[in-house]
């Protein structure tokens, strides 16, 4: 094949080890692959779900559903993700040819390949064959965020920085949206294969106190601060030293006010918006100073929704990268970023070990109780050291609070502090209501 | 003592300096010359570019008291800008549905921009080179901010009558172009007759309490050591002393962060906003019942930059509903912040008041024209019928009848937006609301 692929840039401002040459030696061309089978899952339509269908199926769990729920999985999977690679496909060609873009579109593409494949599930045997596939794609699919997103930093001379940030809000909603179906299946499999259920048995006992499937019904906001705020503190003592002094963190309000969510998700976006507040404030204040000022949190509950707010005293945003704030194309501290993506641990290979939750994080064994049972990325990014700035917790945290009808905003006082306000939607106590909010599921 | 005195005494408590200028200026009004403007004159105007102003201009004479030539070069430069921004503005106007610009208020306002116009023509061919002339100009100058200094609520009214036919998209357009460069041409004018008074050749001639204060920190209407704590107590004292008298009860303000901060701004506008975002704090945290719960301010400098330029945009998160996504520079030539960067300042007020509901933070930044029903407009309009003492107070140039139409927060942010700045609310529905002002210094002034 005639080698076109020079070394793009003539730009030399670019240290080189930043920027790869795309050149066909280095096999990043995916392989050209007949377009007609993806054209005609293309064009299928996505069926949203809505959180009413997703508990539906956990309350009154029996053979024939929990086989329907793999048929809907089955087709599903590769319909959004056929939208995807579509998206990809369409893409500037020296931005898919990137190392990272074109590891994802690969993984994708078995994805898509694998899932189309699988037959009708008709028994038992079929589903828990089905589940084994959903597992190890799960698990495949780990590095995809930081991949994606390393990817995005380097090919900023190919796509701008909008449509960047737009390709992948797009892709990290539906990889949320998928892996949400898929781990509400799984956790539906394992509900109907646990030693206390029959069939036909209404799930748990009292309503209130009931998983469905990743979905806490009862998440409360108190709780969850608490342990995300002492998974932080603990995680910057790490990297700053036992006697750094650490700024207490205040809660106020409606203690006591719950709601449903997928604690991963939760606790996601509670670690990042506290870590944040937690490394402001100690980088600020510097070692062996008077007390740092404490972080408040305040919870406020309304009929139709739940606001956290958290308040720090760390300086504020810098205002030079306030613009690229929420997004994915970093301005100045863009070489820095990609350095930092690339040492997430477990970013780059070995996937088995994703079972087993990041080793700094010893009491992360308790992992499943909050949910998150399928080996989360989340986790991996998480646990990772606090001053390993990626910067993508704030976009990232953003996807997530949208996708559950929430919002999250930020503003800052600049050589102050900083003001993050995360609002999530409410359903009210009775499961009932779940019909009323229009189905948020993102294809 | 009547409501309406006690409010008149309060607000000239506050704009002290404003009211020392007004009294000066009654005595020159009638003296004004005015010269028949034609459509060429307008049209002419009108096709030059605007200048885009900056700080720089305004300050660019240095300290007063002035110089008679640095009196003359201001009175010379602010003759060169400010024809073509007033032709720009009347043919705005004239661009609105022919029905609206017929409504008596808002031809009023038309006729008062052409008036304004005529007394700037006379000047067109000549320069101001001779003290008479330049006391002259300034009468102009005095002219030109009394007769304007009502537009708003006059423009209000006129378009509330004529709603059957503009949408309220369209006024918020209009007014938001409008009233952005209302500030800009005011801003130019009361300038130069601040510095006219501050300077020496002058203070001979006119009385001497225009100054009781040592003004040595301002240049024109500039403050340069502008202290936001005293604003905020004083506008807490004013906008409290009302809410006493009409609930019975008086919020406290509590001050944190960094209060001795000071900086350059321009005291009559910082105090309009304030007034504002206090009163909305205040009614709110009474008519909850949480008066117990201080409101708490927090003052916080931003750090000292070398050689940036600040844009809107550095203002953090803008909150989506009040879509001032726009160029930092409009097409009516707004005040271009100064090259050097300047140093400024967050304010944030929290209150408990219960926050802004959904269907209401959608309208928070649209000029009061959707949020009335028809009763409550009939009352407006006859001018009777609110009798809301914290709706009736209104900050720059004393009581207008601006009441309770639904300016205040929007005003108050092309205030703030003009030198740079912003105003973003977050509200906590249910809980209260948080208000972010940020202000960018007005320059650094050697």
């Amino acid at each position: 094949m005639i080698n076109i692929c020079r070394r793009p840039s003539a730009k030399l401002s670019k240290p080189a080890r930043c920027f790869r040459p795309y050149s066909l030696a280095n096999g990043n061309i995916p392989p050209w692959r007949p377009s007609n089978v993806l054209d005609e899952w293309v064009q299928r339509e996505a069926h949203p779900i809505s959180l009413r269908q997703l508990t539906f199926f956990g309350r009154t769990l029996t053979e024939s559903r929990l086989l329907s729920s793999a048929n809907y999985v089955r087709l599903e999977l590769p319909t959004r993700i056929a939208h995807r690679l579509r998206n990809m496909q369409t893409l500037p060609y020296s931005a898919l040819t990137n190392e990272h873009i074109s590891h994802v579109y690969e993984a994708y593409y078995r994805a898509f390949e694998t899932f189309r494949k699988v037959p009708e599930v008709r028994t038992l045997d079929d589903n828990d064959r089905f589940c084994e596939v959903l597992k190890t794609t799960l698990k495949e699919h780990l590095t995809v965020i930081p991949r994606l997103a390393m990817g995005i930093l380097e090919i900023q001379d190919s796509v701008s920085g909008d449509e960047c940030d737009q390709f992948m809000n797009t892709l990290l909603r539906s990889r949320i949206s998928r892996r949400v179906i898929a781990e509400q299946h799984l956790a539906l499999n394992e509900t109907f294969h646990s030693p206390w259920h029959f069939d036909g048995k209404k799930s748990g006992t009292a309503p209130e106190d009931e998983f469905v499937g990743e979905i806490f019904l009862k998440c409360n906001a108190k709780e969850i601060v608490e342990k995300c705020a002492s998974r932080a503190s603990e995680l910057t003592r790490k990297a700053f030293g036992p006697d750094v002094a650490l700024p207490k963190i205040i809660l106020q309000g409606h203690l006591e006010t719950t709601f449903p969510y997928i604690p991963s998700h939760l606790e996601y976006i509670l670690g990042e918006l506290l870590r944040n507040s937690i490394q402001a404030v100690v980088e600020r204040r510097g070692a062996g100073r008077d007390v740092p000022p404490p972080i408040e949190v305040l919870i406020c509950e309304a009929a139709q929704h739940v606001i956290i707010r958290v308040s720090d005293q760390g300086g504020g945003v810098d205002r030079e990268i306030l613009p690229y704030l929420w997004s994915f194309a970093k301005g100045p501290r863009r070489n820095k970023r990609l350095q930092n993506l690339g040492k997430v641990p477990r970013l780059a290979a070995t996937m088995q070990e994703l079972q087993i939750p990041p080793s700094s994080d010893p009491d992360s064994a308790e992992a499943g109780s909050s949910g998150e049972k399928f080996g989360s990325s989340l986790a991996s990014l998480s646990g990772r050291r606090p001053d390993l700035r990626l910067g993508i917790g704030l976009p990232m945290s953003r996807i997530y609070a949208e996708y559950w009808a929430g919002s999250l905003e930020l503003h800052s006082l600049e050589g102050y502090g900083c003001d993050a306000f995360l609002q999530i939607s409410r359903l009210g106590n009775k499961n009932e209501v779940l019909s009323t909010r229009a189905s948020m599921d993102a294809v | 003592m009547p409501l309406g005195a006690m409010r008149r005494q309060l607000v000239s408590k506050a704009t002290h300096s404003a009211r020392s200028a007004v009294v000066a200026r009654r005595r020159w009004q009638s003296t004004v010359q005015v010269k028949k403007v034609t459509d060429d004159d307008i049209a002419q105007l009108a096709a030059k570019p605007l200048h885009p102003l900056t700080l720089t201009d305004l300050v660019q004479h240095g300290h007063p008291p002035l110089s008679a030539s640095a009196l003359f070069h201001s009175a010379n430069f602010t003759l060169s800008i400010l024809p073509s921004r007033l032709a720009h503005r009347i043919q705005s106007l004239r661009s609105l549905p022919f029905i609206v610009v017929a409504n008596p208020h808002v031809s009023k306002i038309h006729n008062n921009y052409v008036h304004s116009l005529g007394t700037l023509l006379p000047y067109s061919e000549k320069r101001i080179e001779s003290l008479e002339d330049e006391i002259e100009f300034t009468k102009v100058m005095a002219d030109l901010v009394q007769i304007h200094s009502n537009t708003i609520s006059i423009l209000a009214r006129g378009f509330l009558e004529a709603r059957k036919y503009i949408s309220p998209q369209e006024v918020t357009r209009f007014l938001d172009e409008h009233l952005r460069a209302r500030i800009g041409t005011r801003l130019i004018a009361e300038q130069h007759i601040a510095l006219h008074f501050s300077s020496k050749p002058h203070n001979d001639l006119s009385d001497s309490d225009i100054h009781d204060q040592d003004h040595s920190s301002y240049i024109g209407v500039i403050d340069t050591a502008l202290k936001p704590a005293d604003i905020i107590r004083s506008c807490e004292g004013m906008v409290g002393e009302i809410c006493e008298l009409r609930y019975g009860v008086r919020p406290t303000v509590v001050l944190n962060g960094e209060p001795e901060t000071t900086f350059a701004h321009v005291p009559m506008h910082l105090e309009y906003i304030i007034t504002e975002l206090l009163k909305n704090a205040f009614r709110a945290t009474i008519e909850r019942g949480m008066e117990r719960e201080p409101i708490e301010v927090t003052i916080a400098p931003a750090p000292e930059e070398l050689n940036k330029t600040i844009t809107n945009f550095d203002q953090g998160s803008v909150d989506a509903a009040s879509e001032s996504d726009r160029p930092a520079v409009s097409a009516s030539g707004n005040i271009r912040l100064l090259e050097r960067s300047t140093p400024g300042v967050t304010i944030r007020i929290r209150d408990r008041g219960g926050g802004i509901s959904p269907e209401n933070y959608a309208k928070l930044w649209d000029y009061g024209f959707t949020t009335f029903n028809e009763d409550q407009i009939d009352d407006s309009v006859s001018g009777g019928g609110n009798t809301d003492a914290l709706s009736a107070i209104s900050g720059v140039g004393g009581g207008s009848s601006l009441a309770g139409l639904g300016y205040g927060l929007p005003l108050g942010r092309a205030y703030a937006e003009y030198f740079g700045g912003g105003i973003a609310v977050q509200s906590l529905w249910g809980w209260g609301a948080d208000v972010y002002l940020s202000l960018r210094g007005v320059g650094k002034i050697n």
